[in-house]
């Protein structure tokens, strides 16, 4: 077994188990806010899973396009959690910036 | 079964909770648990394209990956509108 092996199977080993905890932590968690934190997390595994296979087959073209998936996630992950979280607060009151606003009166004032 | 295969059938199995989630919880819960399964759905395309040495399942994957982020945007954007 050469060490490519090895660190392509530890790697993806790290990747899966990144998912399968972001996965525990939706189930296991009941607040959406909670939640949400995982949603950024889950990109990582994505990353180490896309590593793995660069590792595996070197930069072959399904290793430069995991790759490109994978940095990809790492990316839109907090974006797509910023995009989230700001709608959760304009459904539950109006704006997303009212307790912002609130907090920079209370400032002044 | 090599291992890239028995990695893409643990993930598949743990897209069992995210469908439910996405089923019975309430609209922005289900939101997050769609947001997960998209990375999970990509990630698994990308293990089976490299378990069977397949490379249109990672084409696959490339069309996935930006699809479901502009689908999650999209769907957090309508849900800016209260029920």
């Amino acid at each position: 077994m050469s060490w490519r092996t090895i660190a392509a199977t530890v790697l993806l080993i790290a990747g899966v188990g990144i998912e399968l905890l972001a996965v525990l932590g939706l189930c296991a968690l009941r607040d959406v806010y909670d939640r949400l934190h995982y949603v950024g997390l889950v990109g990582y595994g994505a990353l180490l899973v896309s590593v793995a296979i660069v590792v595996h087959s070197s930069f072959s073209l399904i290793g430069d396009k995991a790759l490109f998936i994978g940095v990809f996630f790492v990316v839109s992950g907090p974006v797509l959690a910023h995009v989230t979280i700001r709608s959760l607060l304009t459904r539950e009151r109006g704006d997303w910036r009212a307790q912002i606003v609130d907090a920079a009166d209370e400032e002044a004032s | 079964m090599n291992e890239w295969e028995i990695a893409a059938a643990a993930l598949g199995c743990a897209l069992i909770p995210c469908i439910v989630v996405c089923l019975l919880a309430p609209a922005p819960h289900g939101l997050l648990a769609m947001e997960i399964a998209g990375v999970l759905t990509t990630t698994i395309l990308m293990l089976l394209a490299e378990g069977f040495n397949r490379q249109p399942f990672v084409d696959l994957a490339v069309v996935l990956a930006p699809m479901s982020l502009v689908g999650s945007l999209m769907f957090a954007r309508l849900m800016e509108r209260a029920p």
